[in-house]
């Protein structure tokens, strides 16, 4: 069984390091990948599918400099190689606007970062549960559905 | 005359003064003439000048003011995200694994950190009153009050709190923000309670052009001498940690109140409860103005 594959898609290294620490001390072990900018992220998942090593999850906050993040997304979507990966909007705006808009551009749902750490870790434990338990995945590259380690 | 248009006369010397002129028919023995009155209202146009000058120079930096106190708010939260978060991450890993200062040290700063957050979603909340206010429009201030009341049903229900209410009128609000208003009068009365079973009596009364509410509550009471500091910002009468909160609601209560053009003052006596009370302008009234006349075309308003 594969390991689960996450790409995480975040400017600010604290924060991509607290999700880092936060899915390493969940129950199920991730191979997560970040991207400080939407570019990278976009080189990363080309090269990810040439390779046959597409994640399974994409974590993808929206703000992020220079492409932002609404774009990214967009591009994702439009990209019929990329289009079938789940995403997870996580970011820190809570504005009706910008959620209504990610949905409208495909996102598969969207999280607002809490700003208590607990809240923050029971959420990622919940994308876990969720993501990784509950729901079924498309099958990635090499023809084997992820799934979670028991 | 001249309605819309500057006119200006012409000294003996070449100086120019803007003037308003009157054309009045006057019936004379030699037959229908007109009466023209030329005044000289060069006094009047300067101080409507500077009197425009000066709103637009408010008006500029409120809403100057307003953007810093919402930037400030709003860009503090992603710094003081990353501080709380990386100090609860030190307690929940070393805690009980270094000596007992670092707990401490650990501890202060967790907490200083929720503290910092629980300030400046106060202080975003006080600066949306007017960024997110709404126009005002006819609103049913008892619906909103049931509302409110239902809202809180649950802390009414646990503190065995009683909620009475008079006959309220239609009122110009913000509907939200009322709420807020009511929300903000109704749980402090619950929150300050007394050992007594909290009894809250919501009423109004006419009082000229305006509706008088009062939010009556038989709780511990607020010494008078402090009646005006109780709505400013972060003011607080008792001492940290006796009472939750962090001495902001009735500054947001006085912000809103003063948004629909009340007031908002308390009544009260030390051990035998409070009465809060703000005012709204009736509907269809404009606040402060008295009309002398009134006709089908036009009216004339004194201040």
């Amino acid at each position: 069984m594969k390991a689960i594959h996450v790409l995480l898609v975040e400017d600010n290294p604290a924060d991509a390091d607290l999700t880092r620490e936060t899915l390493e001390a969940g129950k199920l072990h991730i191979d997560l990948s970040v991207a400080i900018d939407g570019e990278q992220a976009l080189q990363m998942l080309k090269a990810s599918y040439a390779a046959g090593t597409k994640p399974d999850l994409i974590l993808l906050d929206l703000n992020l400099p220079r492409k932002g993040g609404r774009q990214i997304l967009a591009e994702i979507k439009a990209d019929e190689n990329l289009r079938h990966i789940p995403v997870v909007i996580l970011t820190s705006s809570d504005a009706e606007r910008d959620v209504a808009q990610s949905y409208t551009l495909g996102a598969n749902c969207y999280i607002t970062k809490p700003v208590d750490l607990r809240a923050f870790q029971s959420i990622v434990a919940a994308v876990e549960d969720f993501w990784f338990g509950v729901v079924k995945l498309p099958v990635t590259g090499h023809g084997e559905p992820a799934r979670a380690d028991p | 005359m001249g309605a819309g248009r500057d006119l200006y006369g012409l000294r003996k010397d070449g100086t120019e003064f803007p003037v308003e002129i009157g054309l009045n028919p006057a019936e004379t023995p030699q037959g229908l003439m007109t009466l023209s009155v030329i005044i000289d209202i060069s006094e009047r146009k300067r101080a409507q000048e500077a009197l425009a000058t000066q709103t637009r120079d408010l008006q500029r930096s409120n809403a100057e003011l307003e953007q810093f106190a919402y930037v400030a708010a709003h860009d503090l939260q992603e710094p003081l995200r990353m501080v709380a978060s990386y100090t609860e991450l030190l307690s929940q890993r070393y805690k009980g694994k270094l000596d007992e200062k670092a707990d401490k040290y650990i501890h202060y700063a967790v907490d200083g950190a929720k503290r910092m957050q629980r300030l400046i979603n106060d202080l975003l909340a006080y600066s949306r009153v007017t960024s997110q206010g709404k126009p005002l429009q006819p609103t049913q201030s008892a619906a909103v009050v049931a509302n409110v009341i239902e809202t809180m049903h649950r802390r009414i229900e646990e503190t065995g709190t009683e909620v009475v209410c008079g006959v309220l009128p239609t009122v110009n609000a913000d509907q939200v923000q009322l709420a807020q208003l009511l929300q903000n009068l109704i749980g402090n009365a619950i929150k300050f309670r007394s050992e007594r079973s909290p009894r809250i009596r919501i009423d109004s009364r006419e009082q000229g052009s305006e509706w008088v509410f009062s939010v009556t509550d038989n709780g511990v009471g607020i010494d008078m001498q402090y009646a005006e500091r109780v709505f400013q910002m972060f003011q607080r009468l008792h001492e940290r940690g006796k009472y939750e909160g962090n001495g902001i609601g009735l500054a947001i209560a006085k912000r809103i109140v003063e948004r629909h053009h009340g007031r908002i003052w308390l009544e009260s006596e030390p051990g035998k409860g409070t009465t809060f009370y703000f005012t709204l302008p009736r509907l269809g009234e404009l606040p402060g103005r008295r009309f002398v006349a009134r006709d089908d075309a036009a009216i004339s308003s004194v201040a």
